[in-house]
């Protein structure tokens, strides 16, 4: 980075970042005011396209969460892990029997949810220091396979509905989608900024800076002397209390939970968000995850049936023609702009200085 | 004994967990009668084929080219379903090969538009636009000719035409009565969509050239036109018309032929499609990412998905069985056998034997003819990677691919003939599956799981581990099965305790970790 970049004020540097956030604030107004209802009816929770979007968008920013932890796991640390999607399944299916169940109340929920993830992080981090590459992801994915396997079986059927999925949890006061659907979705979208937020200072503090060094080449981060296992375990607790915490939010939001989120269909979706939005940006895993469940969306919607053909086509071509994703490549390629316009200036500020140089001589 | 004592202490973990292996295996067998054991061993060891026949090549390819082949199961699945089409409708295998043999000989071309390009003085921007017309035009005309080409299949949407209904049909016989050929209504319909697949395909191959040359610049050498496209290309595009001039004689003499003939007939067609599709994938989408290991897995994931897709458009989401072939099906006069002899004369489809005072039941094709085939192919890639040359290079290339290339060897054509060989073994695996396993759109991803497993455990690269994996994984389930229905007596319990069905699966997963936890890089493998 130049001098020109790191000068501008916090304001223009965080330019994007305010927008997007003021935009999204502001969306489930501006949405309303295109479908043309009053504001009143708005906050009235009146049942509208309006407000449907706003589910709509209030999965969009569970999922960006997941996305995002996904990302800090597999873009970040570069651990190639199959099982991420347990983490989510474990936090929803945990909310769900907490609440059906055993009626617990929303903040001991919050905390239940919190150690889930530490406890699911922790048995990852068993076998962390054993397996690497593609043996660890064979070993995720068979654990996150035992995961699914166990709540799918008949023994577990009063608590996880087996292969129905877990019905009719009771939504608590303070959160209830169906009753105040604007609150949940600035709920929400203040846990996705968040987050987002966190995992940035995560990556820029010395910790993911390692884990970075981790994923680039883990000898030589050994080498200079840290024990590259902590920053992994670092990693992996930060993403799967996040992870756990998304899945609660979904239980929350729409009070079922379904055993497909922990098959592995589920982490592929999240692969698929980090590579339209570029593995290892942070940002892209979120606008990967509001592009794919929007595409996804509106495609089943025109297309039916082939709309999962659509996407595989969109997927392979990602993966061979876009590969650091929509993020990724912007980023690359507005480094290249700069530098081009920079070789540019200098060519042209150059030859005004020679010039006159060559003028005196 | 210095040596022995060396390489004991060398390999202790390994040994170790073999004789625990061993000594859970003969708990197993302990607590259960003779024929059950027996009949429970014949069933793992069945399991343990099919699911070999997906490690093996998973596990070559892995070795030589470095791709964890995630579609590999897809393409297991693919092979059954191509399997069962030959073997329960033949004539709509004749009917799509007309335009599929046109298509490829358009393609054949490519080699010809290399030189003509270079000729071209075309400039910069044209360069850049063209190929995307020709791409488009070309599929356009494909789309249509290919939508409207005539053939007679089944439907995936409709009841009364359905895979299970001609799988019926199959059993009573009667699929050569059923079948409405299906033909053009004029000649001339037939010569413009003849010509249409062609030019179509012509098109789609001139603009993947353009595209390369785009990129890269056209570096054709001068010198005389390849000739040899050009023969391939007309010789296509004659056998084509003439598989179309006899289609209908050819379908009812392949309809008229028995089941086991049928059969061999199946497995020849799926391997070839499986080996094909595997060349087309490596040559065209796995290529260009093999400095990318990530994407590989992640593109291979991304193929396994859409080709289920794909089976489920084509033949349904709804499961179906094929048939077993004559040889292995008749439940009439002498059956069930008593002896292989027995079988052999009277072709039943069980054998029951007299084992430990108990009469056993042993199903002629699940576990005798499958247990064979696994057999069989077990020692035939041993043979090819110990004794031929192309198993030579493989070996090496698993060693050091670098080193091998350095010395000359063409390893890119080697790369492509490993993953068609691969992925032509999960296909031959998907049809000798299908009679015993039936098909269904999951057939796939769970052999893929097992596969994957058996692979872990016996080490990622190496093919004796991989068979070792295969038989542990599939003596584990079957035996669990087993258990489940007879119960194990557990100290401090009242009643038997039955693992109930989804803990087969679970179990070898378990017994995955904990082998990976003792030994990361598997029973028999590498490490580095």
């Amino acid at each position: 980075m130049n001098a020109a970049t790191t000068d501008k004020s916090p304001w223009r540097r965080h330019a994007g970042f305010l927008i997007t956030v003021a935009f999204l604030a502001a969306l489930p107004f501006i949405l309303a005011v295109v479908e043309g209802l009053p504001f009143g009816s708005l906050l009235a929770n009146d049942s509208s396209t309006a407000k449907f979007l706003q589910g709509l968008l209030i999965e969009v920013f569970i999922l960006a969460v997941f996305a995002i932890s996904y990302d800090l796991v597999l873009g970040v640390t570069g651990l190639l892990s199959f099982g991420h999607g347990m983490f989510f399944a474990f936090g929803s299916y945990l909310t769900g029997v907490l609440l059906k169940t055993f009626g617990w109340p929303l903040w001991a929920v919050l905390i239940g949810a919190v150690v889930a993830g530490l406890f699911n992080a922790l048995l990852f981090a068993v076998v962390l220091p054993r397996v690497k590459g593609i043996t660890f992801a064979l070993v995720t994915l068979g654990i996150a396979s035992v995961f699914d396997i166990l709540i799918r079986t008949q023994e577990m059927n009063p608590y996880t509905g087996s292969d129905v999925g877990l019905q009719g949890i009771p939504r608590p006061d303070f959160l209830n989608p169906v009753d105040d659907r604007l609150r949940f979705y600035y709920v929400t979208l203040a846990f996705a900024i968040l987050i987002y937020l966190l995992y940035k200072r995560f990556v820029d503090s010395p910790t993911g800076r390692v884990c970075i060094a981790t994923r680039e080449n883990e000898n030589r981060a050994l080498n200079i002397g840290f024990n590259t296992f902590y920053f992994k375990l670092a990693a992996l607790i930060l993403a799967g209390v996040t992870a756990s915490l998304a899945g609660m939010f979904n239980t929350l939001y729409k009070p079922l939970v379904s055993p497909e989120i922990a098959g592995l269909g589920f982490t592929v979706e999240g692969l698929l968000m980090l590579l339209i939005g570029g593995i290892g940006t942070l940002s892209g895993a979120m606008i990967g995850a509001a592009i794919l469940r929007l595409m996804e969306y509106y495609l089943s919607r025109w297309f039916g049936e082939g709309a999962a053909f659509i996407l595989g086509a969109i997927y392979i071509l990602i993966v061979m023609f876009l590969p650091y994703g929509i993020v990724g490549t912007w980023r690359l390629r507005r480094l290249d702009i700069a530098a081009g316009r920079q070789r540019l200036l200098s060519y042209f500020t150059g030859r005004q200085k020679e010039t006159p140089d060559k003028g005196k001589l | 004994m210095q040596n022995l004592l060396q390489s004991y202490r060398k390999n202790r973990t390994l040994i170790i967990t073999l004789v625990i292996l061993l000594l859970l295996l003969l708990l197993a067998i302990q607590g259960m009668s003779t024929r059950d054991w027996v009949v429970t061993l014949l069933r793992g060891l069945a399991v343990g084929s099919i699911t070999f026949l997906v490690a093996a090549g998973l596990s070559i390819i892995l070795g030589l080219l470095d791709v964890l082949n995630l579609a590999h199961g897809t393409l297991f699945m693919i092979g059954a379903y191509v399997g069962w089409s030959m073997y329960v409708r033949p004539d709509t295998v004749v009917d799509i090969s007309t335009p599929f043999l046109l298509v490829l000989a358009g393609f054949l071309l490519m080699p010809l538009w290399l030189p003509l390009l270079s000729r071209l003085k075309l400039s910069r921007g044209t360069m850049r636009v063209w190929p995307w017309i020709a791409l488009v035009a070309g599929l356009a005309l494909l789309a249509v000719a290919l939508t409207r080409y005539p053939i007679s299949i089944w439907s995936a949407t409709v009841y009364q035409d359905s895979p299970i209904v001609w799988t019926q049909y199959f059993e009573a016989g009667t699929v050569a009565e059923n079948v409405t050929p299906a033909t053009f209504p004029s000649a001339l319909g037939a010569l413009l969509t003849w010509g249409a697949l062609l030019i179509g395909s012509m098109l789609v191959g001139l603009a993947a050239v353009g595209f390369a040359v785009a990129r890269r610049g056209a570096t054709a050498q001068a010198g005389r036109p390849a000739t040899r496209p050009l023969i391939w290309f007309v010789v296509l595009v004659i056998v084509g018309v003439a598989l179309y001039v006899v289609n209908t004689p050819l379908s009812g003499f392949l309809l008229g032929l028995g089941s086991n003939a049928l059969f061999v007939l199946a497995i020849v067609v799926a391997t070839l499609v499986g080996a094909g599709l595997g060349g087309l994938m490596e040559s065209t989408l796995i290529r260009p990412l093999y400095e990318r290991a990530i994407y590989q897995i992640l593109l291979t994931l991304g193929l396994g998905f859409i080709g289920v897709e794909m089976v489920r458009t084509i033949w349904g989401r709804t499961g179906f069985t094929m048939p077993k072939p004559e040889l292995f099906s008749s439940t009439g006069d002498g059956c069930p056998a008593d002896s292989i002899a027995g079988w052999l004369q009277y072709h039943c489809s069980t054998i029951i034997i007299d084992i430990g005072g108990e009469p056993a039941r042993i199903r002629t094709y699940n576990e005798l003819f499958v247990i064979a085939v696994g057999i069989f192919v077990l020692i035939v890639v041993w043979l090819l990677l110990q004794r031929t040359r192309l198993g030579m290079i493989i070996r090496a290339g698993v060693q050091d691919s670098r080193m091998v290339e350095a010395l000359g060897i063409n390893v890119r054509r080697v790369f492509t003939l490993v993953f068609a060989l691969g992925v032509g073994l999960a296909a031959f695996g998907g049809v000798i599956a299908a009679p015993a396993n039936g098909l269904s759109d999951t057939m796939g991803a769970t052999l893929l799981l097992s596969s994957l497993i058996a692979l872990a455990i016996g080490g990622l690269t190496s093919f004796p581990g991989a068979a070792a994996g295969a038989v542990i994984v599939g003596l584990t389930q079957q035996f669990i099965i087993r258990y489940g229905q007879l119960g194990i007596n557990l100290p401090f319990m009242e009643e038997p305790w039955k693992p109930s069905p989804p803990l087969v699966p679970a179990s070898v997963i378990l017994l995955m970790i904990v082998i990976l936890l003792v030994l990361p890089q598997g029973l028999f493998g590498r490490s580095e």
